[in-house]
């Protein structure tokens, strides 16, 4: 299937997802007023991509600095079906949290996230600068 | 506060400038980085959320101090946006909804704090008052326990996402928020959040 590849505007991330060499990344900030129209997108061709592909690999890598409340309901929302598609289609998922080794915020968000999560594996990867 | 009232104008003690002079000093004095009231927009609340961000970085605010500023900033300026009673909605080629309040940040005590304020309706008001007296008694843990909680909890229709948003600004808090309601007519309340950080 096509990749998705969207531009980080303002207030939402820069997404790039690469279905055929298994490489998924959002990047940045999101924060607007109504999530779904950020997320609407990015779920459909996610769950697409999902359904056919079993025993793959998938690496999905997190590179968030600040995202709103609503974002981080459909951020979890996002786990759970990554979560889903490990447990039952056997895709071998590996997401990275990345954030800036001094960030306690985004340290915690991925600490939350990652909580009831057991079929996939969740690295919370600090970084410098 | 007291404002003297403008006068003729040119360098007089009642002019426009001296009158406009004390109105700033007025916000000076309290601490004020900025107020805005008026008709708030998503492109409004970037810019001044970015000014925001910027002002507290050249102050060399630590990063998990900005972020939570920023956020409660956010939050508060979109709750405004979602639930605020007094609105202007048309069509300027596409469908445009305008919202009024105040969101008012500023220092006191070596602390931020932040001040949303908007008209919302009386049948809104108990549902409201009684999520924030709940997140008001809670301690940090239980906030965090909630919170967790809600962000596993499909969303409620009717709140658009205004749950988890009060449970997110009360997790920023560096002290329990504090909130009141004042009457403005038979069907309208004025709505006041002030939280410090």
């Amino acid at each position: 299937m096509d990749n998705l590849v969207i531009a980080a505007t303002e207030r939402s991330p820069e997404v790039n997802f690469d279905f055929e060499g298994g490489q998924l990344s959002l990047k940045g900030e999101s924060y607007p007023e109504d999530a779904s129209s950020v997320f609407g997108p990015i779920f459909a061709a996610l769950e697409q991509y999902l359904v056919q592909a079993e025993g793959k690999t998938v690496t999905f890598d997190f590179n968030l600095i600040y995202f709103n409340s609503s974002s981080a309901k459909a951020l979890m929302n996002m786990f759970q079906i990554l979560d889903d598609a490990a447990d039952r289609r056997g895709v071998k998922v590996e997401v990275n949290w990345r954030y800036a080794e001094d960030d306690e915020t985004m340290q915690e968000f991925g600490e939350d996230f990652s909580e009831d999560l057991e079929h996939l594996t969740f690295n919370l990867v600090p970084t410098k600068g | 506060m007291t404002i003297p009232a403008p006068g003729p104008g040119g360098a007089n003690p009642t002019g426009l400038a001296a009158h406009y002079r004390e109105f700033k000093r007025v916000l000076d004095e309290r601490g004020i980085i900025f107020s805005f009231s008026g008709y708030l927009s998503e492109g409004i609340l970037y810019s001044l959320g970015d000014t925001l961000r910027q002002k507290m970085t050249l102050e060399d605010t630590d990063l998990t101090t900005i972020k939570k500023v920023f956020s409660v900033f956010v939050e508060q300026a979109q709750n405004i946006i979602r639930y605020s009673a007094e609105k202007v909605q048309g069509n300027l080629g596409k469908t445009v909804e305008l919202s009024s309040g105040m969101v008012t940040i500023g220092t006191e005590q070596g602390r931020f704090f932040i001040v949303c304020a908007n008209t919302i309706l009386e049948e809104d008001v108990p549902r409201l008052k009684q999520r924030l007296e709940m997140l008001q008694k809670m301690d940090k843990d239980e906030i965090k326990a909630y919170y967790k909680e809600q962000l596993r909890e499909a969303p409620d229709e009717k709140s658009r996402g205004a749950t988890i948003g009060l449970i997110e600004i009360a997790r920023r808090a560096s002290e329990p928020i504090e909130f009141d309601f004042d009457r403005i007519d038979a069907e309208k309340f004025f709505f006041c959040l002030k939280v410090s950080i």
